[in-house]
């Protein structure tokens, strides 16, 4: 397969029988951050939910597609295993299943005997310190009684232990402090510049531009009401700050 | 083992056919009569089965009961048939016939670190009555993990019996993986004194009938009981618990866990009754009971019981009965683990805090167990 990007064409989504993503043509190549953003209600996690196969999420037409393969026909951890990672906005908490065994398990799942489990210690622990998470977090059970900075932490610690050909980010900077959001940035740059994910793509969908100014996009889409509506470069994100989603709405005649 | 004259025998007998066992009727989901339940036959002369445990620690006696009632008649008094109600059903039944036991002595302050390990057998069709009695005088501390090696269609009614003296801590811990076509009937009676600690702790995880009763007194102030129970009928078992809590003073601490899950036509029940007497001031009460529902034909019924007569005390009771959480088996597939690994993951994690509870020798044996039991839904 060739590195041809996460390829969407023509998406159509449905929940519950109401159509909520109406046609999303969108292309995220390797290598490239591409910044999705929206106001509330838009469709932005909709779109994540669809390319990562949650159940509730009816694809309807079009198709997706990563490095050529064929996502919507796949179930969900074959997604991942072809390199789709979703960082979500709101994960499972599992008490009873550590942190470190889960991420090993993942990491077998997703890259099979690439990682002695003494590397895999090494690395896990070299990345927690990047994203200023202690320890202690190796004893803990997955988000049980996390704060919403930790679980935010924990998805990063994940996409970095996993290092995708393609990471969404679902608002994974929405209710974070400064420091959790410049740890999370930190962690996406790491990430960037290690041999395994200097090629990942990264969608990152945000309703806000603060991430953006410590990660600079290379394209900015605009989605409103299921669809992409306008596309540009991180100029567009600081117009967003600056004016609000109703000029683009104006604009665009993108109806509510 | 006391000898029982046969005249004894046929009373007891009778009363066992007389009285009623007060659990679960046969219905929509329940499909065994406990009622008229028997032995697969009464034996007679000699009862088969076996007994076996390790040499006694240090001061401290462990024999069968037969011996102990020879050579320790004293202090086998202390214990034996002081916890245990004598009127149950079950409890008849053992004492009509039970040959079979162990007695279990830990003097003052002897205090035993590896457990202490009781292991019954009974062969293939084989009734047996197994007998356990644990002194523990003041100060001593031990744990005793009783096994159960049975061959196809075996039929087990034993009692397992604790005395705790003051700041006494006894841990008792019993697993049952027995063929699918047992019967596992046991009553587990505990008597905490002052300061004491009794832990229960007990896993039915075979057998295509187990019934457990779990009980503990607390009759002193600062006494303590903690019961941990671990049930999951698959395919088309029944399991029956009842666990029971009487806080008869005040001053006293409990606190209960049960973990089950049922897949296949997997049946369970758990009754668990928590009794504060009037006069039991500041106890501390905690219940808290979860089932997992793996298959549509598996059916978990759960029903506590607070029965709180005095006014100043904290009692927390909490239950939850649910299947997977399709959100969870998603979040883990976006991780790129298969659903059923995923199913596996949820299910053992859902188990792990009522497995901390057993002692350490036994938790490999009960995940490896339950990994089994999830598989063969």
């Amino acid at each position: 397969m060739s590195n041809t990007g996460l390829r969407i064409t023509n998406l159509h989504s449905s929940v519950d029988g109401n159509e909520i993503l109406k046609g999303i043509d969108l292309v995220v190549e390797r290598g490239k951050v591409h910044a999705l953003m929206g106001p509330n209600g838009s469709g932005k996690s909709t779109l994540a939910f669809s390319l990562t196969g949650h159940p509730k999420y009816d694809v309807t037409s079009g198709t997706a597609t990563l490095d050529g393969e064929d996502l919507l026909g796949l179930s969900p951890d074959k997604r991942a295993r072809a390199g789709l990672f979703l960082s979500f906005q709101y994960p499972s908490a599992i008490p009873g299943v550590k942190v470190p065994n889960f991420l090993y398990a993942a990491r077998q799942a997703v890259r099979p005997g690439e990682l002695t489990p003494a590397k895999f210690r090494a690395q896990l622990l070299s990345m927690m310190d990047v994203l200023g998470m202690d320890p202690s977090f190796l004893g803990r059970y997955l988000n049980d009684g996390f704060s919403g900075g930790e679980k935010k932490r924990l998805e990063m610690l994940q996409m970095a232990m996993l290092a995708p050909k393609y990471a969404i980010l679902d608002e994974t900077d929405s209710g974070l402090d400064i420091d959790a959001l410049k740890d999370v940035s930190e962690s996406v740059k790491a990430l960037r510049a290690s041999d395994e994910g200097a090629a990942t793509g990264f969608l990152i969908i945000t309703h806000y531009p603060r991430i953006l100014e410590h990660i600079t996009p290379d394209v900015v889409h605009v989605m409103i009401d299921g669809r992409i509506v306008k596309t540009g470069d991180a100029e567009l994100a600081h117009r967003i700050e600056r004016e609000g989603y109703d000029v683009i709405r104006e604009e665009t005649g993108a109806v509510a | 083992m006391p000898e029982v004259l046969e005249t004894e025998r046929e009373a007891a007998l009778e009363r066992f056919r007389s009285t009623p066992s007060g659990r679960e009727k046969t219905g929509r989901f329940w499909k065994i009569d406990i009622e008229t339940l028997v032995p697969p036959s009464f034996p007679h002369g000699e009862a088969g089965g076996a007994v076996a445990f390790a040499s006694a620690p240090p001061r401290a006696i462990v024999c069968d009961l037969a011996t102990a009632k020879r050579e320790h008649g004293a202090l086998l008094e202390r214990a034996l048939g002081q916890a245990v109600d004598a009127n149950r059903k079950f409890v008849q039944l053992t004492r009509a016939f039970a040959r079979l036991g162990a007695f279990v002595y830990l003097p003052a302050d002897c205090s035993v670190g590896e457990p202490i390990e009781i292991s019954y057998s009974a062969g293939e069709g084989e009734a047996i009555f197994p007998y356990t009695v644990v002194l523990a005088e003041r100060g001593a501390r031990a744990t005793v993990v009783e096994r159960l090696q049975l061959g196809t269609g075996a039929f087990v009614c034993g009692i397992a019996e604790i005395v705790t003296e003051a700041h006494a801590e006894i841990a008792y811990a019993s697993a049952q993986f027995a063929p699918l076509d047992a019967r596992v009937i046991f009553t587990r009676a505990a008597i905490s004194g002052r300061d004491a600690t009794v832990r229960w702790s007990n896993a039915e995880i075979g057998a295509a009938l187990s019934l457990a009763d779990v009980g503990v007194r607390l009759e002193q102030p600062g006494a303590r009981a903690q019961v941990a129970t671990l049930f999951f009928p698959g395919s088309s078992q029944h399991v029956d618990v009842v666990s029971a809590i009487d806080h008869v003073v005040g001053d006293t601490t409990s606190e209960t866990l049960v973990k089950s899950a049922a897949n296949g036509a997997g049946q369970g029940r758990y009754l668990g009754t928590i009794r504060i007497a009037a006069h039991a001031q500041h106890s501390e009460a905690m219940l808290r009971d979860d089932a997992l529902l793996l298959s549509e034909g598996a059916h978990i019924d759960s029903v506590p019981a607070l029965e709180i007569a005095a006014n100043d005390v904290k009692a927390f009771h909490g239950a939850t009965v649910g299947a997977l959480d399709d959100e969870a088996i998603f979040y883990i597939g976006t991780r790129g683990i298969e659903r059923a690994e995923a199913e596996r993951m949820i299910a053992l994690a859902f188990f792990e805090p009522v497995i901390d509870r057993f002692p350490a020798v036994l938790h490999q044996e009960l995940r490896e167990a339950l990994v089994r039991k999830v598989a063969s839904a």
